[in-house]
């Protein structure tokens, strides 16, 4: 901490806007100081890495299959997260998951022997509910009459819990599973809202392909010129002439994507993505020239540093498809390259020099690191004894090409400007080549055309990061608040409107034109239909705003309206593709897809738990007691009321959990939930939250709650033993965790 | 001073069990006016705020209110009375940025229920133009109150306690664990707020701190009133002896000039 931080000077600037002592940070910076960001790298990084190794983890079935994990996780993580926040743990929540579910069935169950109180659902769901708000209750009351640690009170709880479900089960029914919920009065009702079932193969819409492709495309390109918007300085009055380069660029593109999408055959497909290049980077020239101010380079003096790392970097990517070209891709053998009797000497060798080095070392003769030597050199024959030859050429190909994109990007943060400028779009170019060398290479069609689609995308986006850097002066300053409140108005009518209509429609079956109603679906296909027609109205209305502004106004925050219009339209792109077949997929296969209800409640949980931590009052005063109860309750928090209403929202996610697992399963086993508090608590940290409270994410937990149901269903995808999933889970915590640390520490510093 | 006193206290007492913590403390604090309570540690200056500040209830004696005698049953009456604390601790959570600080437990809202915000850039708004008022400029609200510096931090609660129409800030010990550029930068905000018309207690065992920004003086000396002096009444010297216990330190006095002697 700086000592003399107030001098006369600083104290006498007056608070007028920008402040010039803070350096402005772009829309990717910051993203990167958020809590939750360790969390989504894992995601991407877990997803790829089981894509690659998997046939069937990628696909719709296998998202389904993780999902569903993530869901019954999810629900939970998000309360139980903002409980840490708050400060406090809830051991007792995996039990009361499960204590749900039994009572549920218990209450519901036909009287006689062996039954239960044959009580109608519509009676003893309610009374479940109540009986998990009064655990919660309870919980908090306790942790807060008593001040003793919530550590020791739920697991108190959490004894009481698993021995009352046994107990209960046992005198009951004299069995620790109770069973035949579906025999209850009102089981369809409520089998529709816990237990419901999207069978994908029953919706077909021939419509999907083309929905997703243009929502895809959008958000895309909405969330590149938001980055933009919010990182370049805007031109006070908008340069007009500049539009027609726009509007050009614009329609090359579009005429690309449609040929792209229309054509077949390799020479059409390279002619259509030149001119989908062509098109983006001249939309994005028109653009830049219309919005924002243009940059001013020196001509800064050539240096050759630069241009050694720029030509090296050129070179080991070109070194790298040699190596990939010259080297046998079939040859599976080991690679074994120093021979039998030399590799065991050198293995021998380096053995010995490690244990001598170590010696030296602990007596002080040489540094600490010297032993490592020896280790390098033992391993150089035992890693020539387990890679094939094969596997060589895939790491030497992946390294070679990462190390000299690598070394062009350290010649870009070298150069001048100008030069800059050249040297950094030698990086797209680079990935360019990489990619037709995979397409040519690659003998699965993964690989061949999906791999090469992500790095020729990856490259345009980088091209025209670049282009934008090099024609548009940065900003200075954050971006003012964006004044939207008509349209998120407006959006919200038009969302709510579409809702009910669908409602109408589809429970008086009239058949509507866009998705075809099938009454046996139930109400959650309602629910689910109509929230996805609402959800695409409302976003076409506040889109149809946040354009109209772009337009019409000078508005230099509307960037920040554009990047959730963007991320939206890719939501729904991708639940378009999730919950449609089209008849050539339907007709392809056999296999049936389920979505269960709970993956709903999980993103609602989710959506939920995020608002209310950082826009409402009570997430305000979460973050509050968890961080300094005692200066939260001296300056008018009531502490003890937002810990108890924390236990309470843990308790009603519990059950939630609950009732999905009893519907889903009719059967339940009175130890069903037990020990998954660790994994709640743990998703939570892998989210972002901090052990002692006062710090994390409700968007974390459930980020992080994705990729425990990745990782777990992903190891059965690939194909590897099962046994090794804690292994993977624990260095996922342990990874996470310091990733999120050092996010932590830099986000301070930063600050 | 001819108005009448906005603060009355008459012969404050404090019991704990059999434990006399404060006897007969009687003291006026008016607006405009740094009343400083002064003595070493232990010597019952923590019990007095918290009596003040609702958090304990005075076990005799009377506390007049504008002319109305008042018991407060918790911190929060205090508040809404208009008497504020910034306690040594500050109140504060470090990891919560500076506005939310500013305004926790009082956040300003906005729409309709249960769709009810914070109103975030009005309360960014405010919190930088109050420190601005305070001769603070704060260089980014979003700033966790964790990463400013002591002085700062003081600042963000003193700017607080006037935002939310305190009458009378109490200062628990603001200097202790300052350096000695920061104290004088807190002694100065002390000013500005007496400036601006509030009554300001301020809580201290520096009598170095106190004297220069103090109108008036209340010594405590294990747990009794020393007495309550105005300005004119006492110098930095008499001060320094009483709070001390004037004839016990001049008697130390003696003995190290003795022992020096030798």
């Amino acid at each position: 901490m700086n000592d003399d931080v107030l001098t006369d000077e600083q104290e006498s600037l007056a608070a007028t806007g920008d402040d010039e002592r803070l350096a402005f940070r772009g829309p990717i910076q910051t993203v990167l100081t958020r809590p939750e960001i360790g969390a989504m790298l894992g995601v991407v990084a877990v997803w790829l890495l089981f894509w690659l190794v998997s046939g069937s983890f990628g696909t719709v079935g296998g998202t389904a299959n993780y999902l569903d994990v993530a869901a019954i996780l999810g629900i939970m993580a998000v309360p139980v997260a903002l409980l840490m926040i708050g400060g406090e743990f809830d051991l007792s929540s995996g039990s009361m998951t499960g204590a749900t579910a039994v009572l549920v069935v218990l209450l519901s169950k036909s009287v006689g022997p062996y039954g239960g109180a044959g009580l109608s659902l519509h009676i003893a769901v309610p009374l479940v509910f109540a009986f998990a708000l009064l655990i919660g209750w309870f919980n908090g009351t306790m942790v807060e009459k008593t001040s003793l640690p919530s550590f020791i009170v739920t697991l108190g709880t959490f004894f009481i819990l698993i021995g009352g479900k046994l107990g209960v089960a046992k005198l009951f029914t004299d069995k620790v599973i109770v069973e035949g919920l579906d025999e209850a009065a009102g089981y369809r009702f409520w089998n529709d809202l816990f237990g419901a079932v999207w069978l994908r193969n029953n919706h077909p819409w021939d419509g999907r392909d083309w929905a997703w492709a243009i929502l895809l495309i959008v958000g895309g390109v909405g969330l590149l010129l938001s980055v933009f918007d919010l990182t370049f300085k805007h031109r006070r009055n908008r340069n007009v002439t500049a539009l027609p380069i726009l509007l050009a660029g614009t329609a090359i593109g579009v005429g690309g994507v449609i040929g792209l999408l229309t054509s077949e055959g390799t020479t059409s497909d390279v002619i259509f993505a030149v001119v989908v290049g062509v098109g983006v980077i001249d939309g994005v020239i028109g653009w830049c020239r219309w919005r924002y101010e243009p940059a001013d380079h020196p001509a800064g003096e050539q240096s050759r540093r630069v241009l050694l790392l720029a030509g090296a970097g050129v070179v080991t990517v070109l070194a790298a498809i040699t190596v990939a070209a010259v080297m046998d891709a079939n040859n599976d053998n080991d690679l074994n390259f120093l021979g039998g009797s030399l590799g065991r000497v050198v293995f021998l060798a380096g053995v010995a020099a490690m244990g001598v080095l170590a010696i030296l070392a602990v007596n002080g003769k040489v540094s600490q690191s010297t032993p490592a030597i020896g280790a390098a050199v033992s391993a150089v024959p035992a890693v020539s004894y387990l890679v094939t030859f094969q596997a060589a050429r895939a790491i030497l190909f992946v390294a070679l090409s990462l190390a000299g994109l690598f070394l062009i990007a350290a010649a870009m943060r070298a150069a001048a400007a100008r030069t800059a400028f050249a040297v950094s779009m030698l990086v797209p170019l680079m990935m360019v080549v990489l990619a037709l060398f995979i397409r040519s290479e690659g003998d699965s069609r993964k690989i061949r055309v999906e791999v090469m689609s992500g790095i020729l995308l990856a490259a345009l986006a980088l091209a025209s990061m670049s282009v934008a850097r090099f024609l548009s002066a940065p900003r200075s300053s954050a971006a003012a608040h964006s004044e939207l409140g008509q349209w998120t108005r407006r959006a919200a009518i038009a969302g709510a409107a579409a809702f009910v209509i669908s409602l109408i429609f589809e429970f008086g079956d009239f058949g509507p034109a866009l998705l075809d109603a099938h009454a046996e679906n139930g109400t959650a296909y309602t629910i689910v239909a109509s929230v996805f027609k609402a959800g695409l109205v409302a976003l076409g209305v506040y889109a149809t705003g946040v354009i109209v502004r772009v337009f019409t106004t000078h508005d230099e925050g509307i960037g920040k309206a554009l990047a959730s219009v963007s991320i939206a339209a890719l939501g729904l792109g991708l639940a378009a593709k999730l919950l449609f077949i089209t008849t050539l997929e339907a007709e392809a296969t056999q296999a049936v897809t389920r979505f269960r209800v709970s993956v709903l409640y999980y993103l609602v949980f989710a959506a939920i738990g995020a608002w209310m931590l950082v826009r409402t009052q009570f997430g305000s005063w979460t973050f509050a007691v968890g961080g300094n109860k005692e200066a939260s309750r001296s300056v008018g928090v009531p502490a003890a009321h937002t810990k108890t209403t924390l236990f309470m929202l843990v308790s009603s996610a519990a059950f939630v959990t609950g009732m999905v697992i009893a519907f889903r399963l009719n059967s339940v086993q009175s130890n069903v939930g037990d020990g998954n508090e660790f994994r709640y608590i743990i998703v939570a940290v892998v989210g972002g939250c901090l052990l002692t409270g006062g710090y994390g994410s409700a968007a974390g937990a459930a980020i992080g709650a994705l990729i425990w149901g990745m990782i777990t269903q992903g190891i059965g995808f690939a194909g590897w033993n099962t046994d090794w999933r804690f292994l993977v889970l624990g260095f996922l915590l342990l990874v996470a965790v310091i990733v999120n640390n050092y996010v932590r520490g830099r986000a301070e510093r930063v600050k | 001073m001819t108005e009448t006193p906005f603060l009355e206290l008459e012969n404050i007492s404090k019991y704990y069990g059999n434990i006399i913590a404060l006897k007969g403390v009687t003291t006026n604090v008016s607006p405009g006016e740094v009343t400083c309570v002064l003595g070493d540690n232990g010597a019952g200056k923590s019990t007095f705020i918290k009596i003040l500040a609702g958090v304990h209830q005075q076990s005799e004696g009377e506390f007049r209110l504008e002319g109305k005698s008042v018991m407060f049953d918790s911190p929060r009456d205090a508040l809404g009375c208009g008497i504020a604390t910034v306690y040594q601790d500050l109140a504060m959570v470090p990891l919560m940025s500076v506005w939310r600080n500013f305004f926790l437990g009082a956040e300003p809202k906005t729409g309709i229920w249960p769709f009810r915000v914070i109103d975030i850039p009005k309360a960014k708004r405010v919190a930088k133009e109050e420190m601005a008022k305070m001769g603070i400029d704060i260089r980014d609200t979003e700033q966790p109150v964790g990463t400013l510096s002591g002085g700062e931090r003081q600042s963000v609660a003193i700017a607080r306690a006037g935002y939310f129409g305190a009458k009378v800030l109490i200062l628990d010990e603001p200097t202790s664990a300052l350096g000695v550029k920061q104290s004088g930068v807190v002694l100065r905000r002390i000013v500005e707020a007496r400036d601006r018309g509030l009554a300001v207690i301020f809580i201290t065992h520096n009598p170095n701190h106190a004297y220069p920004v103090g109108d008036r003086f209340v010594i405590l000396n294990r747990g009794a009133s020393m007495g309550n002096f105005s300005k004119s009444e006492i110098s930095q010297t008499e001060l320094t002896q009483m709070m001390a216990g004037g004839a016990e330190l001049e008697a130390l006095q003696h003995e190290l000039a003795s022992a020096v002697g030798e």
